[in-house]
């Protein structure tokens, strides 16, 4: 599993199940045996795994009451925090207009910043391009088959990397995986090849490379897992709050 | 130090959550979430108002790491290293497959080192093997990244923090992720190791390997293997897949990508989520447990959950062959079960039934929704998130490995109920409990609770 989101506003937790093709909602103060809330799964959801990695990525945005979940390697499925059972997405973005790709084992990563109403899309590269991977920022609510209102693409952007995208929200920086096992700030405006205005490189300072990414604006700190070394980390960044 | 301190608090005493959601409820989802609490303090970083320009801020880093064991040849298994192949873990995720070109611009570059950090120092045991023929048990570190090898008789005396083992195959050579499914060859002693969620294969190490060695032979497998079992007189090696869910037959000398004998798959087969394994080939019987999550990725909204299951198959099933006998049901008490052991003579299967806290047995010709006949489960037991289960038919005696205490306990082979071990191989203090991560991808962050939540 590689997602899981916290909604500080309804005190719910949402988790991916990456093998039933479902969302699952619990009780902020979830423990133990306890029973989810709400269940996302469905034909008519159209939540879609892949053979290798599942359905395993999720993003949610507390502000509207969204949750957002990459399937079928380019598409982005939005639902309502409120849904439950067996419902169709709210939106559908997806096509070639999107540049969103999956990459060779999964789905695009994808985050959100409710305060400048952004959509963000980690795209890898197309097959054999060698362009690199993209950032792709889109409107929050963009749906069907439209194309992004900027890219953030080229060797010095450094986009990519094996963790969620997800937006720090005070400032304008979208914080998330980047090149050489790193993790790194662009601004929402940027576009372009345009190196990112901040970059720890968690590899070289630890001798771990990063997973998953989560933000604590209310510290100022940013939460990094390491799957492949089974820690957690945290380092302080009052840069990006 | 005062918020260092609090950690170790919140790590030892409390805020340990590992949520399984299944079963009664019919809703499953293969992940549990350890949550941290995070008491605030007064080291946090300034908040400077630095906008779109740098400033290098130092800060200690305050790690939180317990302790650590001490082994002759101890080994960092996370060193870097450049000659390791693309997929092994050590280098996986290290450079990411579609990140651009290092950046030749003008970006701030932060090397500040993390603020605090929480890691588990002993191993976290996945799974157990007893070798009855030099008396030794080997157990499979899932944090550590290795397999501990002990003298079967070992009992660790209170007071002592941790046995030593005897020998230790750890380090990058090794290709040791997050492995699981350990059997001993009862011949040679070879001993064989699946990775779960990583590698995709199956690697051999002779019983004499010890340290930093590489396998003596690797064997690719599909995606998420997780068990093994193998039929010596047939010289078939059997491993269950998690996720499309089958079980893979192969020459037990396979190597490379030799391909299966014979899969065993499909709809009608009754498997979902596989796990543990156990073969009967006195009565020509395979027993898979089944977790229960279920879907068809190519059909997008094909998602199911299912009550946990054991399926039960002939030896040679292949195809979608469904399944003799399945047993299923509240009563079962499955709570995630993960590996089986089988004993031919007393005509058990055992199941180290993780979050139950407990080893159940059924009898072989059990079917439907029935209790189990045997339960080894209460304080006295010292089990804790049981996930490795194996029989000693020889001594008579059954062993166990719980992720949750760093540990291995044995039980008479006729134990049942709220019993104490014969003795117990402690790899970490007494009463301590493991942090229990286990390949953390992914983290959110409750701001009510100030804690951490972390799928494994």
């Amino acid at each position: 599993m590689h997602a899981l989101a916290y909604d500080s506003v309804h005190d719910e937790i949402i988790v991916n199940s990456p093998l039933a093709q479902a969302i699952l909602i619990f009780r902020g103060g979830a423990n133990g045996e306890e029973p989810p809330v709400r269940v996302i799964q469905g034909p008519r959801t159209q939540i879609q795994g892949t053979d290798y990695d599942g359905n395993d990525q999720m993003a949610y945005d507390e502000v509207h009451g969204e949750i957002y979940i990459p399937v079928d390697r380019n598409k982005i499925l939005t639902f309502s925090r409120e849904a439950n059972g067996d419902v169709p997405p709210l939106r559908v973005l997806t096509g070639p207009n999107t540049g969103i790709r999956g990459s060779t084992r999964g789905h695009a990563r994808v985050g959100v910043d409710p305060v400048h109403n952004l959509l963000i899309v980690t795209s890898p590269a197309a097959p054999g391009s060698g362009d690199g991977a993209s950032m792709l920022i889109f409107d929050r609510t963009a749906n069907g088959n439209v194309k992004p209102k900027s890219i953030i693409n080229g060797p010095k952007t450094e986009v990519g990397g094996g963790s969620a995208a997800h937006a720090a929200t005070d400032k304008g920086f979208i914080v998330a995986g980047c090149g050489a096992a790193s993790i790194c700030a662009w601004g929402i405006n940027d576009k372009g090849n345009v190196p990112p205005r901040w970059k720890i490189p968690v590899q070289q300072i630890t001798g771990v490379a990063p997973s998953g990414i989560a933000l604590d604006p209310a510290h100022k700190e940013v939460i990094v897992t390491s799957g492949n070394r089974n820690r957690v980390m945290t380092f302080s960044w009052p840069e990006v709050f | 130090m005062k918020r260092m301190e609090a950690l170790r608090q919140a790590m030892l005493e409390r805020s340990l959550m590992r949520g399984r959601f299944d079963r009664r409820a019919m809703f499953g989802v293969a992940v549990t979430i350890v949550a941290f609490s995070i008491s605030s303090s007064n080291t946090r970083a300034p908040d400077i108002a630095t906008g779109y320009s740098g400033r290098l801020i130092s800060i200690q880093s305050m790690q939180t790491d317990f302790g650590d064991m001490c082994y002759a040849e101890r080994i960092d298994p996370f060193e870097r290293n450049a000659a390791l192949p693309a997929g092994n873990l050590f280098n996986a995720f290290d450079d990411t497959a579609h990140a651009a070109a290092q950046s030749t611009g003008n970006g701030v570059e932060i090397a500040r080192p993390p603020v605090r950090t929480i890691r588990d120092t002993y191993p976290i045991y996945s799974s157990i093997a007893v070798d009855t023929q030099f008396n030794e048990i080997a157990l499979q570190d899932t944090n550590l990244f290795g397999i501990k090898v002990f003298n079967r008789l070992e009992n660790t005396p209170a007071g002592v923090e941790a046995s030593k083992p005897v020998r230790v195959i750890e380090g990058r050579e090794t290709d040791l992720e997050y492995n699981n499914g350990l059997y001993i060859d009862p011949q040679n002693g070879d001993i064989y190791s699946v990775a779960s969620d990583t590698a995709d294969n199956l690697i051999v190490f002779p019983r004499s390997a010890s340290g930093n060695v590489a396998p003596s032979r690797q064997l690719k497998t599909p995606h998420r293997n997780f068990a093994t079992a193998v039929d010596e007189e047939k010289g078939e090696v059997f491993i269950t897949i998690q996720y499309p869910p089958k079980v893979v037959v192969y020459r037990k000398q396979a190597a490379g990508t030799e391909q299966p004998l014979r899969v065993l798959e499909g709809p009608r087969t009754g498997l979902s989520d596989a796990h543990g394994m156990a073969i009967d080939v006195q009565k020509k019987l395979m027993f898979v447990s089944n977790w229960g999550n279920s879907s068809d990725y190519q059909v997008a909204g094909s998602g199911q959950f299912h009550l946990p299951s054991i399926t039960v198959y002939p030896l040679d099933a292949k195809g979608d062959t469904p399944p003799l006998r399945t047993i299923q049901g509240p009563k079962t008490q499955l709570d995630w079960a993960a590996a089986m052991a089988i004993d031919p003579d007393g005509g058990y299967v055992f199941m180290a039934n993780d979050l139950g806290d407990s080893i159940i047995g059924f009898k072989e010709t059990d079917d439907g929704d029935v209790a189990p006949s045997r339960i080894i489960k209460g304080d006295k037991t010292g089990l804790k998130n049981p996930t490795g289960v194996a029989v000693d038919g020889k001594n008579k005696e059954l062993w166990v490995s719980s992720l949750g205490n760093s540990s291995a306990s044995a039980f008479p082979l006729s134990a049942n109920g709220d019993v104490a071990p014969v003795r117990t191989i402690r790899s970490a203090p007494a009463a301590r409990t493991s942090v229990k991560f286990g390949k953390p991808q992914a983290v959110a962050y409750d701001s009510k609770r100030e804690e951490y939540l972390v799928p494994n």
